[in-house]
């Protein structure tokens, strides 16, 4: 029936199997390194003695090398290696060019070595998930342009008429992965290692969970959900369930994900209509996600007995469950009263974890465990072995989550609780003691989802021993004839599935209309961020105190956003205001408040607590699970940057006076004296050159601004 | 079959459009609170629409049942889609009949009127039966066709297990035994597609949430009915207020800067325990001082009175680097607080800060050049002056 099927003029070629290879081991690799990465920061908020008072171990450069690793390379190099092995087979083509395939992979593990060193010397954006500085994002983008390059090239000298699911959701992944990325990290350099993000405050927050929430949906989803549907129909030999799902789902998928961004946001300064469209465009994403589940599960129909025996099965199932449970827990936690609960909690982080554990790692764990013994042209070493990482796994799993939805939920509510008098029950100290014994019993499911992985390597590699690799994997299949006759009773789908170009352009359309609608009129329209008379760019000092701030990742444990609730403005004072933020290139605002808010810490405590504070966190506040930061009572601020920020935020519309930048180093240095004196007052001799002095400079001005505003109404 | 469908699309419009009507009337005629943001109206009005989707989406299944080519009978189907209708417009009805209503407070249930409750109850009242009834009719014809296809089987030898089969009907896809009719023509590497229908229950639980959506969008901004944050905001700050106020009429915890008194041991105890766990990182945990100043001598930066000090614990001196503890503690908290400070005077404990501020002497009392008479004088203070309040023990 379909061209190949044409006996006559048969070409022989063959699938490069060596790329795969190579992704698979890397992807094995990074995986015990992220999850690693992942363990210590657990362990680090239980024993802080963890974080050994050393700037590169402490958890604000940990996580996000935790999150980069995870994310970046151990999904990412299981998406490669996905694709590199399905595109192939789907095509009847060998890669484009064995040249790119090669630059594409080193050109990718020099990128996470690069993230790695960078994040560890606390070099970042400090925008989460996108913490990367501007060289290295320059290189993402030039090596993503490689991988689709080579992809296209494949899809184009195909010999398979039409393309399948899983390619639509390849290409939609390359298209709005670029796309994400490269609006996201518009940054303007101010040396090798150091930029500042192009937007600001309100504007910032929205294009980076537009980035960041897409990241989830175009880096973690749909190359997996076209992994999902090359290997569960491959592995269980069953045809796929609903083709008209397929395109129903896939299409419906792309254009509702990216509109939901500003879930991230609800309760914060974002304008309501943005907030709004973010919650509708979540409870919408429910039907499109589950399509992907369904037509995965169903596809198992009539083979559910294999599940038992089937090690690779069971894998398969318990990841596209997890995947149907994190995406209706997210639409969930899109609702602005379960949100109110869950935002700044850590059943975030269990939500997340359910997805990435659950989802993305039992589906890298099922297809290594098909494709290794493959490629090995042999069987797997151990299938008990296999079926014990299996249960291991699953177990780790439940024994992470469940303590975190508990904790998450129980912190909540302390931090919500009144006494009848009016006041605040709990301090915030109080929640986070009670947050001990479930971060432990995280730890340990964390620890067995690590020793399950381990158990996995150890399988793998015995089993890559026994057998024989097969580099070039030998093929046939009939060219495609330059003439095309359509069936007549064909689906209308199909005249896309066989035009490639115009698919990816229709993706690229589809997806971005959602952003463009959002963004516009945040970025045109006055109305969205009432200006405040009142708040003005920071100093030098506290510039460069904030640029501290950043590279020790306190935006990891810390917000910066006080949401209009009476357990808020009760606990921080008055809620944030979109005009608080217009020179925070970039906005902190934060996901997760591991500790308490930061955005009105301005002036509730003298110089010498934060001293004391950050020298040694326990010494002001009992049992506080802070890392203390030593080395900022060492090291001396750079002043010889002070001009480049100066002048780079100047660029970006701060209202510094002009020439400004030669004069910041004197204004920088009288009120580091003033600081150094008031420390003097209360008995401590520190140089004003410190780190720590513009640490506590841009820490007493935190939220102070918006206060100036009430005494000028007030004396008119 | 296909006006069938026209029939429920318009109904579905009716739905969607009816209550927006009756929405409209209801914000242009009074500024009286909206049905939408009551929470049992909410709640009912959510029930009924998700009966509602079980229930087309059921019908659906009972439809295909129906139809299934072992089975052809004149069966209820056409009676099904009426039904749906007619609900549909039970439905709008009572959205504005409670937007007629709306203004009759007097015999409300949970904030609504008795009619637009009962009515509402009623609607899933008979969404509930027609569910019920859908169910019933549903297992028997699928124990008729269990029946039907055990004893087939039973001819041709084979087992047939009953789950799947059921679970076959939900989702509307078509056996196993017969894939191959569905079987298109597509191979991928050996992947061959079926051409399953969309499960129902999928199909029109994403129109729900679609719907679901609309009305969202229409409540909060185009109508503007629903609070938007600010306007919570404002609303759970009031309340609070409120309630707060209601509790301290009947409270014996009403103690302010001008009627704060020095309290018995128990009280200096507890304000003890509280300065060790909230003041102790600043001031010492013997008050001797540290990153605030020293509370135990005679200097006292801003008065050291004990309305003075209840003052400076309450609102706090912020540009001093001490912050306000009215939100943390009680007002009797405070007071204890006040107490305990006051009675820790003069005890000299080690490593003490310089003094700051300016001297300070309790009118009436010597000069203070001897610690050793005041502490006793404070010691008869405390035990003869009255606590406020004994009721408000420490939490």
């Amino acid at each position: 029936m379909t061209d190949n099927n044409k006996s006559h003029n048969l070409e022989k070629f063959s699938y490069d199997n060596t790329i795969v290879k190579w992704f698979a081991y890397a992807t094995i690799v990074w995986g015990i390194v992220g999850m690693t990465a992942g363990l210590l920061a657990a362990l680090q908020l239980v024993f802080p003695v963890l974080n050994l008072d050393l700037p590169y171990t402490s958890y604000g450069r940990v996580r996000p090398i935790h999150t980069n690793a995870v994310i970046f390379a151990f999904v990412g190099n299981g998406i490669f290696m996905g694709v590199y092995y399905s595109l192939q087979r789907l095509l009847k083509a060998r890669m484009f060019s064995d040249f790119l395939s090669k630059v594409h992979f080193w050109g990718w593990q020099l990128i996470i070595v690069l993230a790695a060193v960078t994040l560890v010397l606390g070099k970042t954006t400090g925008k989460e998930y996108a913490e990367l500085e501007w060289p290295i994002d320059i290189l993402i983008a030039l090596i993503w342009v490689v991988f689709g390059w080579n992809m296209f090239g494949t899809i184009l000298k195909r010999r398979e008429r039409h393309l399948y699911v899983a390619i639509w959701f390849y290409i939609a992944t390359f298209v709005t992965v670029a796309m994400l990325h490269i609006v996201n990290s518009i940054e303007i350099p101010v040396s090798f290692w150091k930029s500042y993000s192009w937007y600001a405050g309100v504007q910032d927050a929205l294009v980076q969970w537009w980035y960041g929430h897409n990241a989830v949906a175009f880096f973690l989803t749909t190359p997996y959900l076209g992994i999902m549907y090359y290997f569960v129909p491959k592995a269980v030999n069953r045809p796929v369930y609903s083709y008209r799902l397929s395109i129903i789902h896939f299409w419906a998928l792309i254009f509702i994900y990216i509109w939901a961004g500003p879930h991230h946001l609800l309760y914060t300064a974002t304008p309501d209509w943005a907030q709004s469209l973010g919650v509708v465009f979540s409870v919408m994403l429910i039907a499109p996600s589950w399509g992907g589940m369904i037509n995965g599960l169903l596809t198992l129909r009539g083979a559910w007995d294999r599940v038992r025996d089937e090690v690779v099965l069971k894998f398969f199932v318990v990841a596209v469950t997890a995947y149907g449970m994190a995406t209706f827990e997210g639409p969930m936690l899109s609702l602005k009263n379960v949100n109110a609960i869950s935002h700044f909690t850590d059943w975030t982080i269990a939500h997340v974890h359910v997805g990435a554990l659950g989802w993305n790692g039992f589906l890298t764990f099922g297809v290594l465990y098909w494709l290794i013994p493959r490629l090995f042209q042999t069987k797997l070493y151990s299938q008990k072995l296999a079926s014990m990482h299996f249960w291991i796994g699953t177990l780790g799993i439940v024994l992470y989550a469940v303590p975190l939805y508990w904790a998450g939920i129980m912190q909540s509510l302390m931090w919500k609780d009144f006494t009848p008098e009016g006041q605040l029950r709990w301090q915030f100290m109080d929640t986070v003691t009670k947050m001990m014994p479930f971060y432990a019993a995280r730890a340990v499911g964390g620890t067995l989802y690590l020793v399950g992985t381990v158990m996995m390597a150890y399988n793998l590699v015995k089993t890559i021993k026994a057998g024989s690799f097969v580099a070039n994997e030998e093929a046939e299949a009939a060219a495609l004839s330059t003439t095309y006759v359509a069936h007549e009773k064909d689906h209308w789908h199909r005249a896309i599935e066989r035009r490639p170009v115009q698919l990816m352009i229709l993706s690229l359309v589809v997806v971005a209309i959602g952003g463009i609608i959002e963004f516009i009129p945040a970025f045109l329209v006055k109305s969205n961020i009432p200006t405040i008379s009142s708040v003005k760019p920071y100093t030098p000092l506290e510039l460069q105190g904030r640029d501290i701030y950043l590279r020790e990742g306190c935006y990891t444990c810390h917000s910066q956003m006080v949401r209009p609730f009476r357990s808020e403005t009760a606990r921080y004072g008055e809620y944030s205001k979109a005009g608080e933020f217009v020179y925070d290139h970039p906005f902190q605002w934060g996901s997760k408040r591991t500790g308490p808010d930061l955005a009105r810490i301005g002036g509730k405590y003298p110089d010498s607590w934060h001293f004391n504070h950050m020298q040694d966190p326990t010494s002001m506040t009992e049992n506080s699970k802070m890392p203390a930061y030593p080395w900022l009572l060492e090291d001396q601020v750079d002043v010889s940057s002070t001009v480049g920020k100066i002048k780079a935020m100047q660029k970006l519309g701060v209202p510094y006076p002009e020439g400004y930048a030669d004069i910041a180093a004197a204004d920088m240095e009288k009120q580091a004296r003033v600081i150094a004196a008031s420390l003097q007052n209360d008995g401590i001799t520190i140089e004003a050159d410190r780190e720590i002095i513009a640490l506590i400079a841009y820490l007493q001005r935190l939220g102070k601004d918006i206060k100036g505003e009430k005494k000028e109404t007030a004396e008119k | 079959m296909k006006s069938a469908n026209k029939h429920k699309l318009s109904a579905l419009i009716a739905a969607l459009v009816l209550p927006g009507l009756s929405l409209a009337q209801d914000s242009t005629a009074a500024p009286a609170p909206s049905a939408f943001s009551n929470a049992l109206f909410n709640t009912l009005l959510v029930t009924s629409l998700v009966l509602l989707v079980v229930i087309i989406a059921l019908s659906q299944v009972l439809k295909n049942i129906a139809t299934s080519d072992r089975l052809i009978r004149n069966a209820k189907k056409s009676s099904t889609p009426t039904k749906t209708a007619l609900v549909i417009f039970l439905l709008g009805l009572a959205s504005q009949m409670q937007a007629a209503t709306a203004p009759v407070a007097n015999d409300s249930i949970g904030g609504m009127n008795q009619f637009t409750f009962y009515f509402m109850v009623a609607v899933i009242g008979i969404e509930a039966m027609v569910l019920g009834l859908l169910i019933l009719t549903m297992n028997k014809l699928l124990r008729e066709e269990l029946t039907h296809e055990a004893s087939e089987a039973a001819a041709a030898g084979k087992q047939v297990s009953a789950m799947p089969s059921m679970l076959d009907k939900l989702n509307a896809s078509v056996s196993l035994e017969q894939e191959s009719e569905i079987m298109l023509d597509h191979d991928y590497d050996g992947i061959k597609e079926l051409d399953n229908d969309l499960p129902p229950w999928w199909k029109y639980g994403f129109y729900l949430t679609i719907l679901v959506a609309v009305i969202y969008i229409t409540n909060y901004h185009i109508i503007g009915t629903g609070d938007l944050q600010t306007a919570e905001y404002k609303k759970e700050m009031k309340a609070a207020e409120l309630a707060v106020a209601e509790f301290m009429k009947n409270s014996a915890n009403m103690v302010d800067e001008n009627t704060v008194k020095m309290l018995e041991k128990s009280d200096i105890d507890a304000g003890g325990q509280i300065f060790l766990a909230s003041c102790a990182a600043c001031h010492g945990r013997a008050g001797e001082g540290g990153v605030g100043p020293n509370l135990t001598d005679d200097y006292w930066v801003h008065g050291g009175k004990l309305a003075d000090i209840f003052k400076s614990i309450k609102y706090g001196w912020i540009e001093k680097g001490m912050k306000s503890w009215k939100e943390d503690f009680s007002p009797m908290q405070i007071a204890q607080l006040t107490s305990y400070i006051k009675s820790i005077k003069g005890t000299n404990p080690a490593n003490a800060k310089a003094p700051q501020g300016d001297l300070f002497t309790e009118e009436g009392a010597a000069p203070a050049d001897s610690t050793a008479v005041k502490t006793d004088s404070l010691q008869l203070k405390t035990d003869t002056l009255k606590a406020v309040s004994p009721a408000v023990e420490q939490r």
